[in-house]
């Protein structure tokens, strides 16, 4: 530890330009990121050309920070002084990792505390989430540049380590897409991203461990490669369904998934279509049903499976599909799948089987917190805090919730209300979420600003007293089959409309 | 004697260069030992494979009798390491970079790191990249002198020096060493015979001899035969028996076994009767040139 502190301690006297730097652009970010919590108030404090700047130098100061702590003792090579001298890796390392604590992370908590204190949401509360975004910033804007820093000698080498695997995604990406992107799982997505955290954070840890303890660079350079490998193509290929699956497990104790059914909507059968569409190809529309949930829950259908199945035993799959229409309310909900227009004609007269199962999320424990108009900010459990207010002419109304650490994980919608009178304008239906929503149980989300907003308004020509926040949690991921029997395909075609000239 | 150093079928490939072949080299304890050979040769990957800065391909090193992979910090408290292409922190002035590396060493000693920067005249307030390049080997060798290490290395560390400074800088390790074990490389081998106690010869990775100078130095003879019967050539030459010439009725070569009643009697034994044998003691040079050109000329 002694060690580690003198190395530390000569790490600061070298870098102490460096490190003003550093805290320089964390303190305009504490300040630039405090005043805009009054913009609803004073909208000259929004500097959102202020606030960008900041949010682009401030990993710049940090890289820049991690890169010459790091090839200050710069480990590839065989001629630096320090390596013939009594040096600890584990005193040199942990000199490494408490400079950057010192001068990265904790002045970020500490701003990420100031900003969101600002803000008016309650620290104590968000305390999790406070912690948690830093580890993610850790993750990847720290420890990745560490561990590359630590394959490198100087910035040159580490720009263009950072560089490379850049442009080959870029030109992955232009050529074939889905292997860089990957398709989004939805709500569920967060089960990808944090594969890549996984990967990248025990892949740069490791990196760092093994350059410090044996400095051959060869091998932590293979491993980098790998890693990087390896967390695309994961991310390209995890299944929705897996990702699906991880969120069922995390909430499987929640609901009585035995009491839901989803059936074919027998009696809306005029829903079912068959459409030939150009290309060879025939939509087939299917409605259905979600019956049995619980009182005061709804269920948002996510993806499905389903199996078409001829009498002589042609079949047709439409694997794990993610809805398009993913997150919208009901307990109605329409199937759409694509098949072969050989394998229509072939089948459309006979009597299908046709077998699947519906991927959906239960919502429940819907909560409604008023906000007064004023300058008052109103806590809104699971969301943060709302303030509502009147614009100069009272014709204009503004309603702004500030959420710490990641977007709310419930659904959102918000309303406007008539003194004492119905609601007079429901800016978004209180069933249709706000935004999309993540499942992720993680308090934070990946970002450097630590609060996210959300803002609304209303230009109703009258008085309005108050604003409502209505929120909805996801309790359950829950996976249904469903069957049916005797379905003619060809007595539901429809034939598109011919354009007109 | 105790070995301070040893190398065991010590070999290192870049791809498919060999530089080190199967190397095997003992330095002991309390020895002045010059590593010399030309540049190629293969001593400095020598010495970072001892001092852990590079990693063998086959075969190990030792160093205080612990394989060099495994050398602790408390390993390097005993080592002084100065080589001409040492990397040094550019930033720090000369004082700051003796109180630096103070901690580090548990013997280092203040009052000596005074006298070492007086005896290098080592100016304490300016920075390491200002220094000239004789300065900046007298502040690595300073700094690698003050704590009276068991071990000093010295890789090249008179490369591109004035005649003037290295005198400076043997006296320095020579004055400081106490009794050290030294291991110095060079690729010129007027810088380290005069204070070598043991020499080895390392050419294109292989170590061509490795004995204390004085046996060198006794063994090596220039012989010159006039012979009686100048027809007289032997069949063969002995193996020791290197650089044979042989015109009209003289015969020249180099006895690397020298041993005054044993070559007589060969002479005898090779050519019969002679007019005159005359031994010649070699100066170091020319047994170095002898040993390059026969070493070349057998592989």
């Amino acid at each position: 530890m002694r060690q580690a502190l003198h190395i530390f301690k000569k790490d600061v006297r070298h870098l102490w330009f460096e490190i003003a730097v550093a805290i320089t652009v964390v303190g305009a970010f504490t300040f630039t990121g405090a005043r805009r919590a009054l913009w609803l108030v004073d909208p000259g404090t929004n500097r959102t050309a202020a606030w960008t700047l900041v949010m682009i130098l401030l990993p710049l100061a940090w890289w820049t920070l991690i890169a010459r702590v790091i090839h200050d003792e710069a480990l590839p090579g065989d001629s630096q002084f320090w390596i013939t001298r009594p040096y600890s890796w584990k005193s040199l390392l942990g000199a490494k990792v408490l400079f950057i604590l010192a001068f990265i992370s904790i002045p970020m908590l500490l701003a990420d505390g100031v900003i969101v204190r600002a803000y008016g949401l309650p620290l104590g509360a968000e305390m999790r989430g406070l912690l948690w975004s830093q580890v993610l910033i850790a993750i990847v804007f720290i420890v990745p540049i560490a561990a590359l820093s630590a394959l490198t000698t100087g910035f040159v080498q580490l720009i263009f380590a950072i560089l490379t695997p850049c442009v080959i995604a870029l030109g992955v990406a232009i050529v074939a897409p889905e292997i860089v992107l990957g398709g989004f799982l939805g709500g569920s997505d967060w089960v990808k991203t944090y594969y890549a955290y996984l990967v990248i954070s025990v892949a740069a840890s490791a990196i760092l461990v093994w350059q410090y303890s044996t400095r051959r660079t060869a091998v932590g350079r293979f491993l980098a490669v790998a890693a990087g490998i390896l967390a695309v193509l994961g991310m390209a290929l995890i299944p929705w369904s897996v990702a699906f699956g991880i969120q069922s497990w995390l909430s499987k104790d929640r609901v009585d998934q035995s009491v839901v059914h989803v059936d074919f909507d027998s009696s809306n059968r005029w829903l079912t279509r068959v459409v030939i569409e150009g290309g060879d190809r025939v939509r087939i529309e299917l409605p259905f049903d979600i019956t049995g949930l619980p009182p005061n829950m709804m269920a948002s259908p996510e993806g499905f499976s389903v199996r078409l199945q001829g009498p002589d035993g042609t079949m047709w799959r439409a694997d794990q599909l993610l809805l398009r229409n993913a997150g919208k309310m009901g307990q109605k909900f329409s199937l759409e799948a694509t098949v072969d227009g050989a394998f229509y004609r072939k089948i459309k007269d006979e009597p299908l089987k046709v077998r699947g199962s519906l991927y959906m999320t239960l919502f429940g424990n819907r909560q409604t917190v008023r906000v007064p108009f004023g300058d008052r900010s109103v806590p809104v459990p699971r969301v943060g805090v709302c303030s509502a207010s009147g614009g100069a002419h009272r014709q204009s109304y503004f309603l702004i919730c500030s959420s710490a650490f990641r977007f709310p994980p419930v659904l959102v919608s918000y309303s406007f209300i008539q003194s004492a009178k119905e609601a007079v304008q429901d800016v978004w239906s209180s069933t249709e979420p706000r935004r999309p929503i993540s499942y992720s149980p993680f308090p934070a989300e990946l970002g450097i600003s630590p609060v996210s907003q959300d803002f609304t308004f209303s230009t109703v020509p009258v008085p309005l007293s108050e604003a409502r926040v209505d929120t909805v949690e996801p309790l359950a991921h829950i996976r249904q089959n469903f069957e049916i029997d005797n379905l003619r395909l060809g007595d539901f075609e429809v034939r598109p409309m011919p354009v007109s000239p | 004697m105790t070995n301070i150093l040893r190398t065991i079928d010590l070999s290192k490939r870049f791809h498919k260069t060999v530089v080190l072949d199967h190397l095997n080299m003992i330095v002991p304890e309390h020895s002045v030992y010059g590593l010399v050979g030309p540049n190629g040769a293969g001593k400095t990957t020598t010495i970072k494979i001892l001092m852990n800065a590079r990693q063998p391909t086959e075969g190990m090193a030792e160093v205080f009798g612990r394989d060099s992979r495994r050398l602790s910090p408390e390993d390097f408290t005993q080592i002084g390491y100065v080589s001409e292409n040492q990397q040094m922190p550019e930033w720090m002035t000369v004082e700051y970079f003796m109180n630096y590396l103070k901690p580090f060493y548990p013997d280092w000693d203040v009052v000596r790191a005074q006298e070492l920067l007086r005896l290098f005249e080592l100016p304490p307030d300016r920075k390491i990249r200002n220094l000239s390049h004789g300065m900046r080997m007298k502040a690595a060798l300073a700094s690698s002198l003050a704590y009276r290490p068991r071990l000093i290395v010295l890789d090249e560390p008179f490369t591109g020096l004035d005649a003037l400074v290295r005198d400076e800088l043997i006296e320095g390790v020579l004055e400081c060493a106490d009794g050290a074990t030294i291991l110095i490389s060079s690729h010129d081998l007027s810088e380290v015979e005069s204070f070598a106690s043991h020499i080895g010869y390392l050419d294109r990775g292989r170590l061509q001899f490795s004995e204390e100078m004085t046996s060198l130095v006794d063994r090596f003879r220039e012989i010159e035969i006039t012979l009686a019967n100048p027809s007289q050539s032997p069949v063969s030459w002995p193996a020791a028996w290197l650089k044979p010439e042989q015109s009209a009725a003289v015969v020249r070569f180099v006895d690397t076994q020298f041993d005054q009643e044993r070559t007589i009697a060969e002479v005898h034994r090779l050519f019969g009767n002679t007019h005159q044998i005359s031994v010649n003691p070699m100066p170091l040079r020319a047994i170095f040139v002898t040993l390059a050109k026969a070493g070349r000329k057998a592989a």
